[in-house]
C-alpha cells in the first residue's frame, strides 16, 4: 500500500514534468522491463536501446496512464512490449526471415544466452505451463501465435495459461504466508 | 459480457497483455468498472504478473540510464501535452475565435444599425414633408371646394391664345389661390404677375409660377377685377399694360 502511494506520488510528479521522478521510476522498474525486452528480442544492444525508448515514451505519455484501469507496471509493460514488437517487425530485421514468426523460431533455435532462462516461481511449474507463460508474457506472442507455436489446440493452450497462473498464485500466496510466519517468529 | 465468459475465454490475461481489439478492450474495462469480483481477480493477476516480472528482472547497464538522462536533459525529447492542457488550449482557441467572430459581427451590426438609423431619419423627413404637403393640399382643396369659394377663369387674349388660369377667391377667409399651369411657359427673364384693380388702381397680388398647381396670392379688398401681365423676372412695381394677357371681372 505504501509502495502504491509512493508510485502514485511519482506519477503525479512525472505528470508535472519532474525528470527526477522518471529516474526514480526507472530505478524501480527498469530491471523488470529489461528482463522482458531482452528475452523478447534476444539482443542486448537492441534491448538497451528499446529500454531507453520505452522510458522516453513513459515520459511523453504519462498523462494517458489511468490508475483506475490498472497498475503502473502493467501499463509500462504494454509500452515495452509494443515498442519491442514494432522494432522486431522492422523490414531490416526481417530481410533474412521475411516473417515475424519465422524470425522468432530462428531466434529460439540459436544457442540461448543465460539471460533467457526464467527464474522464480515460474521455474517450479510443469514445462508446458512454463512454456505457455513464457511465450505470452516474456516473448511477446499473442495467444493465437502461441498455441500454434506449442502445437496444441487453442482451448488447451488457454487451459495451460489458466492452470499456470493458478499455480503461480498458490506459490506466491505460500511465500506470503511464509514471510508472515518468519516475521511473527522474529517478533 | 458476463464474468464467467471473461474468465473462461482468458480475456483478462489478453487485456493485461494488450492483445484485445478496441471493442473488446472497452467491454472488459466496462465489466471491470462494474464488477468488484472481476476487478479483484484482475488485480491479483496484475500482482502475480508483476512479481513474476521482478523475479525475472535483469539489471540493464548503467549507460542506458545515462543515455536516457542525456536525451531528456538536452531537451531532445519533448513531453507531449497532456489531455487537460490540450483541452484547455482548444477551449481558449474556441473562445478567441468566438470573440473575434462576435466582435466582427458586432461591428457589422453597428454599421448596419447606423445605416438603418440614417435611413429612418431620411424616411422621417420624407414623411414630415409628405404630411406638410398633404395638410397644405387638403387645406387648399377645402378652400377651393368651400361653399364660399368662387372659381374664376382667366382666358388668355391674343397674346397667348388658347391658354387660361383659374383663380379661386374666398371673400370669407380672404384668400386667393391661383392655378397657373394652363399658361404657357415664359423665358427665364420673364414672369407672370397678378394684379387687383381697385378703383382704377392696379395693386400687386404676387408672382405666378407656372410649375406649381396652386399658388396662394395676396387677397385685396374691394378688387373689381383680376389681371395677369407679363413682367420682367422678379416682378414689377407697376403693371405693363401692353403685356396684359388675361383678366376677369369680379
Amino acid at each position: 500500500m505504501a509502495e502504491d502511494l509512493k508510485i502514485k506520488e511519482l506519477i503525479s510528479a512525472l505528470s508535472n514534468g519532474d525528470k527526477n521522478a522518471l529516474y526514480t521510476i526507472y530505478d524501480t522498474y527498469s530491471s523488470a522491463l529489461y528482463g522482458v525486452i531482452v528475452r523478447m528480442c534476444r539482443d542486448e544492444d537492441m534491448a538497451q536501446d528499446l529500454l531507453q525508448e520505452t522510458f522516453i515514451k513513459i515520459w511523453q505519455k504519462i498523462d494517458s496512464y489511468d490508475s483506475d484501469k490498472g497498475k503502473f507496471y502493467t501499463w509500462a509493460y504494454r509500452i515495452a512490449k509494443n515498442t519491442t514488437l514494432n522494432a522486431l517487425r522492422k523490414p531490416d530485421l526481417l530481410i533474412q526471415s521475411e516473417d515475424l514468426s519465422v524470425y522468432k523460431d530462428k531466434a529460439l533455435a540459436t544457442n540461448l544466452p543465460n539471460y533467457v532462462e526464467l527464474k522464480g516461481a515460474i521455474q517450479k511449474l510443469e514445462p508446458h505451463h512454463q512454456e505457455a507463460i513464457a511465450l505470452v508474457y516474456f516473448r511477446g506472442y499473442t495467444h493465437r501465435e502461441a498455441y500454434i507455436k506449442m502445437g496444441v489446440p487453442l482451448g488447451t493452450f488457454k487451459s495451460y495459461i489458466r492452470q499456470a497462473l493458478s499455480l503461480l498464485r498458490e506459490t506466491y500466496k505460500r511465500d506470503l504466508v511464509l514471510i508472515w510466519f518468519c516475521i511473527e517468529i522474529l517478533a | 459480457m458476463d464474468r464467467k465468459k471473461i474468465i473462461d475465454e482468458g480475456l483478462l490475461e489478453k487485456y493485461l497483455l494488450d492483445e484485445l481489439n478496441i471493442s473488446d478492450r472497452n467491454l472488459i474495462e466496462h465489466a471491470l468498472k462494474n464488477d468488484k469480483e472481476l476487478q479483484k481477480k484482475f488485480f491479483q493477476l496484475e500482482e502475480d504478473f508483476e512479481k513474476m516480472a521482478f523475479e525475472n528482472a535483469i539489471a540493464p547497464p548503467q549507460r542506458v540510464k545515462n543515455n536516457l538522462k542525456i536525451s531528456l536533459e538536452n531537451s531532445k525529447v519533448k513531453k507531449l501535452y497532456s489531455k487537460p492542457l490540450l483541452a484547455a488550449a482548444s477551449i481558449a482557441l474556441v473562445f478567441l475565435f468566438s470573440a473575434i467572430w462576435m466582435y466582427t459581427k458586432w461591428q457589422n451590426t453597428n454599421t448596419e444599425f447606423k445605416a438603418l438609423q440614417n435611413q429612418t431619419t431620411v424616411l422621417q423627413d420624407r414623411l414630415n414633408a409628405l404630411e406638410e404637403n398633404y395638410i397644405l393640399t387638403n387645406t387648399r382643396l377645402k378652400t377651393i371646394n368651400g361653399p364660399k369659394t368662387i372659381p374664376l377663369v382667366l382666358y388668355g387674349n391674343e397674346l397667348i391664345p388658347d391658354s387660361r388660369a383659374v383663380a379661386y377667391v374666398n371673400h370669407g377667409s380672404k384668400m386667393v389661390v391661383v392655378n397657373a399651369k394652363g399658361l404657357p411657359k415664359l423665358p427665364k427673364d420673364k414672369t407672370y404677375q397678378m394684379w387687383s384693380d381697385v378703383n382704377g388702381e392696379m395693386i400687386d397680388m404676387g408672382l405666378l409660377r407656372t410649375d406649381e398647381e396652386l399658388i396662394t396670392l395676396k387677397y385685396i379688398e374691394k378688387a373689381e377685377s383680376l389681371n395677369i401681365t407679363i413682367e420682367p423676372a422678379g416682378g414689377n412695381d407697376h403693371p405693363t399694360v401692353e403685356k396684359l394677357i388675361a383678366y376677369v371681372t369680379l
